[in-house]
This record gives structure tokens, C-alpha cells and sequence, in this order.
């Protein structure tokens, strides 16, 4: 079949994951490169997409493993697929803010804290005291580095959503020209479900205990009606090319 | 983070002849790259490369004036999802014609993907202004012209390295395969992304944000030029790096001219004070 509807529905969910995982991520942009504002000092997309890359690189690394071996692709092996995906994002995604970390509070010399709140909602510290006057805040407190690997998982798990479902309808593994399409699409889809999250964010965001965290519904939204979009359009294609 | 907040750009070229050079000339450069069929040689892939300049142009206009209102997400953003778009949009096009779905020519390839990919641009931009409340009030049409020039340009560097925008026959095994999509992809974002991204600032002007447009278009087909050393033969990728480097240079050189009669004065530094020196 060439519109296949559980497909273009998984790829949808993906996308949709891809632009919800953006919302948890700690991205301070250009203030947070100067260490007044907290978060990773870069923009959503750069943050998003390197640890969503890094995710569908381990994703396919699996699903090459997978999908190849004896026995064919089942539902157990789906989800270890997803799981792969979602750890090569969140280990992306620590290590980006943890060395960043260490360039904050070793190099510039600011405590992580956060300034949208007064108290870290998961260690119960005071932050408001310590947050430098004129500044929103430096590094990445607690609170933001687990909303961070929160983002990764979702990250992870959409890109590699994606990329597995557009592989499965290439039905072939091991042939280079399926596998790069499915990849380029699955780049594509990351990157326009990252880019509508961070215009949905305005540019900067501390993670879930951040006011900027209601819009989520609005991005939920976006994101659904563009990875529809592209789902339908990328299907046929992965079908046609097989 | 935009330092130019609110207000549309002014000055230079009007959008609608950008517009009609974009898609004129990059519809005109990747057609021209059948040229290689009727003389049965590879030397026109050039025309691509030559094409996804125009459409650079345009990309990078586009983002110039939507810009302008401040994105509050860095200028970057935009030209990933230019091609994010693009990339979506051209293989559709390219590959709905030759599987035989619907009843469409091959040859009309080019023209469907930069039909779809307007369309996807017109569905985000309503939803930026709609949904997310960015209210910019040009940012429909600018993502349609920016996700149309992300197709054109993605089309004509892929036609520049296989000589052909035939999908299956040239497409699929030359740059899919090979995995120099990944060059195109990212290096044609940074093309339309880049020029304002340099040149942003109160001081910005039409002209050299183009100039720094063309500059690095040309660059990317010299980078084309040498993927398609392995895809078609010797000769016409020598061609393309040739002509590449030849707009480069040309560009370059009035991109460093305008920057040093605009700017309020150039001055050389000098190397680093040792140590001594600065006691």
C-alpha cells in the first residue's frame, strides 16, 4: 500500500515528540554565551539537532543490527531501537551541558542557578540569592539538567520514531540509497519540528519549571499538523523508491 | 538573537525582482543541466551549480527581510528549516513523476518540488503567525520563498554533482547514496543562513548581504564540484570548481571593497606583543 496510515500516524507522533523534547532542553542563546541567562549558551536548533542526530545515528546503528540479523524486525526490536535512539540523545545532550558546566563554573566563575524560580524544585536549594543582578541566572542547575536528559529521551525517541518508520516502509536494511533517504528525511522532519518548538519558546527556555513551559500545547499543535505534513508527503516516497 | 528588533528592511533591489531572479534563474540553471543529455556529455552540470546561486540570492533575501523583525531565535533557525523544508519538498517532486503514481511527466520534476515546497512553507508560516503568535507580518510569504529557495538550491547542487535531476537515474546513486545530500543539505543552509546571519546590524545593507550570498553559494559549488569527481567524470568537475572559484573570487574581492568603503575606518592590527614587549 502506498499511504500507509499506521505509518504517516507514527511518524506524526514522532515529530510531535521531536518538538515537545525542544521544551525541555536548557537553551540559554546568545545571553547564556555570556553567562547571563541560564542554560547551555547556544540556540534551540543547534542543541536540539546535535543531540537529536546523535540520537539517529545510534538508532540506526541498531536498527542496522536488528534488521539484518536472522528473524526479522518485530515489536521487541522497534522498541530497542527506541531505547537506543534515546540514550545516544541524552548522552549527547549531558555531555553538551555538562562540560558547559564546567566551562561556567571553573572558567567564567558563576554558581548554576536558575532565576525563574526561588527554590530548585528537585534539590529544594535556594537559587534567587546567588543569581547576579542584571543577569537571568547562569549554567544549568539541577533542575534544568534533568529537564535537559528529559529532552534528550523525547528527542531521541521521535527522531529514531521517525527513522525507523521510513525504513520499514524502504524495506531494505541494507541498501546505502534507502538508508540515506530515510536519514536525510528524518533530518528534515527534526529540523522543522525543532525550529516551530523554538519559535514557539522565543528563544530561550530553563526546562519544564519554566513559565515558557504552559506553551507547550501550542508547539503540540504546530508540530502535529507540520510532521503530518511531511509524513504524508515522505510515505509515498519511501514506498515509491523500493 | 537579531539586533535589528522590529521594522522591515529597506534599501537595494524591490523583493519582487529577487524573487523573479531566484526563481527564474534556478529553475533556468537546473533545467539547463539537461543540456548533458541532448550533446551526451557531462560539462553542463555547471549550469546547477550556477542555478543554486539565483536561488541563494533569493534564500538569503528572503531571510534578510524576515530577519529584520527579530525571530527571537537567532538567525540560524531559519535556514536549517529552509532546507529541512527543501529537502522534503525537492526529493517528493523529483521522485513522484518517475514512480508513475500520477500521470506527470519527468520532466516537470523541479517545478512540482518547488510547488510543494511553497506549500509547505505557506502551512509553517501560517502556524508561526496563527498558532505561535510570532506575529510577523510578512512571514507567510517569506517561508514560502525561503522553503522554495531551500528546494531550488538543494536541486541544483544535487543536479551540479550528478549531472542530471533524473531521481532514480542519476539522483539516488550519485548524491543519496553517497551520502553527499548530508554536504548539500547543511552547506545549503548555511548559504541561505549565513549572509544576513554576517551582516546583520544597523549598518546592514542589501547589497553586501548579497554579495556575501553569491560568495558563498559559489563556494558550495566548489565543494559540488569535488563531490562530483566521483560521480560523473574529471573534466566537468574541474569545470564547476573552476567556475565556482572563479564567482568566489570575484565576489569576494567586492565584498572586501564594500566593507572597507562602509566601514568608518581599517586598521591592521599587527601580530600578538610577545612578552617582552608588553612589559
Amino acid at each position: 500500500m502506498i499511504i500507509d496510515p499506521i505509518s504517516i500516524a507514527l511518524i506524526t507522533l514522532g515529530g510531535v515528540l521531536i518538538g515537545l523534547g525542544v521544551h525541555f532542553i536548557p537553551v540559554g542563546g546568545a545571553p547564556a554565551a555570556m553567562a547571563q541567562a541560564t542554560g547551555v549558551g547556544t540556540g534551540t536548533v543547534q542543541l536540539a539537532a546535535g543531540a537529536g542526530l546523535t540520537g539517529l545515528i545510534s538508532a540506526g546503528f541498531m536498527y542496522n543490527f536488528l534488521a539484518t540479523a536472522p528473524g526479522g524486525f518485530g515489536t521487541s526490536d522497534f522498541i530497542l531501537v527506541l531505547a537506543s535512539g534515546a540514550v545516544g540523545a541524552m548522552i549527547m545532550i549531558t555531555v553538551t551541558m555538562f562540560i558547559g558546566q564546567l566551562v561556567y563554573v571553573y572558567c567564567v566563575g558563576v554558581p548554576p542557578v536558575s532565576a525563574k524560580v526561588d527554590k530548585d524544585p528537585i534539590t529544594g536549594d535556594r537559587q534567587d540569592i546567588y543569581v547576579s543582578q542584571g543577569t537571568e541566572g547562569h549554567g544549568v542547575p539541577t533542575v534544568s539538567f534533568v529537564s535537559g536528559t528529559i529532552g534528550g529521551l523525547f528527542g531521541g525517541v521521535g527522531g529514531s520514531m521517525v527513522y525507523v518508520q521510513l525504513m520499514q516502509i524502504g524495506n531494505a536494511p541494507a541498501d546505502p540509497a534507502i538508508v540515506a533517504l530515510a536519514g536525510i528525511f528524518a533530518t528534515g522532519v527534526f529540523y522543522v519540528n525543532a525550529v516551530l518548538a523554538s519559535y514557539n519558546i522565543g528563544g530561550t527556555i530553563e526546562g519544564f519549571h519554566d513559565p515558557k513551559f504552559k506553551r507547550v500545547p501550542k508547539a503540540i499543535i504546530s508540530c502535529l499538523i507540520a510532521s503530518l505534513l511531511c509524513a504524508i508527503i515522505a510515505v509515498p516516497i519511501m514506498g515509491g523508491v523500493s | 538573537m537579531s539586533a535589528v528588533e522590529g521594522g522591515p528592511a529597506s534599501g537595494g533591489l524591490p523583493p519582487n525582482t529577487i524573487i523573479a531572479i531566484g526563481v527564474i534563474g534556478g529553475l533556468a540553471g537546473i533545467y539547463l543541466t539537461m543540456l548533458n543529455q541532448t550533446f551526451d556529455t557531462k560539462i553542463f552540470s555547471v549550469m546547477g551549480g550556477i542555478g543554486s546561486i539565483f536561488a541563494v540570492v533569493w534564500g538569503a533575501d528572503a531571510v534578510r527581510r524576515v530577519c529584520s523583525y527579530g525571530l527571537g531565535t537567532g538567525v540560524p533557525s531559519i535556514g536549517m528549516v529552509a532546507l529541512g523544508m527543501g529537502v522534503v519538498a525537492a526529493i517528493f517532486g523529483l521522485i513522484i513523476p518517475e514512480t508513475g503514481i500520477l500521470p506527470i511527466p519527468t520532466i516537470l520534476g523541479p517545478v512540482i518540488s518547488f510547488i510543494v515546497a511553497a506549500l509547505i512553507g505557506l502551512v509553517i508560516g501560517v502556524m508561526s503567525n496563527k498558532i505561535l503568535k510570532m506575529n510577523i507580518p510578512i512571514m507567510e510569504k517569506s517561508m514560502i520563498e525561503i522553503a522554495g529557495a531551500g528546494s531550488l538550491v538543494l536541486m541544483g547542487l544535487s543536479a551540479s554533482i550528478a549531472g542530471s535531476f533524473a531521481f532514480n537515474d542519476a539522483i539516488l546513486p550519485g548524491v543519496v547514496s553517497t551520502g553527499y545530500i548530508a554536504i548539500v543539505f547543511i552547506g545549503g543552509a548555511m548559504t541561505i543562513l549565513h549572509p544576513f546571519n554576517a551582516n546583520l546590524g544597523p549598518d546592514e545593507t542589501q547589497y553586501r548581504t548579497l554579495y556575501v550570498a553569491i560568495e558563498k553559494a559559489a563556494l558550495i559549488m566548489v565543494i559540488a564540484g569535488f563531490a562530483s569527481l566521483t560521480v560523473i567524470d574529471a573534466v566537468s568537475a574541474a569545470v564547476t570548481m573552476l567556475v565556482g572559484l572563479l564567482i568566489f573570487l570575484v565576489y569576494f574581492n567586492k565584498f572586501m571593497k564594500s566593507v572597507h568603503r562602509e566601514a568608518y575606518k581599517v586598521v591592521g592590527t599587527g601580530l600578538l606583543p610577545s612578552a617582552e614587549e608588553l612589559e
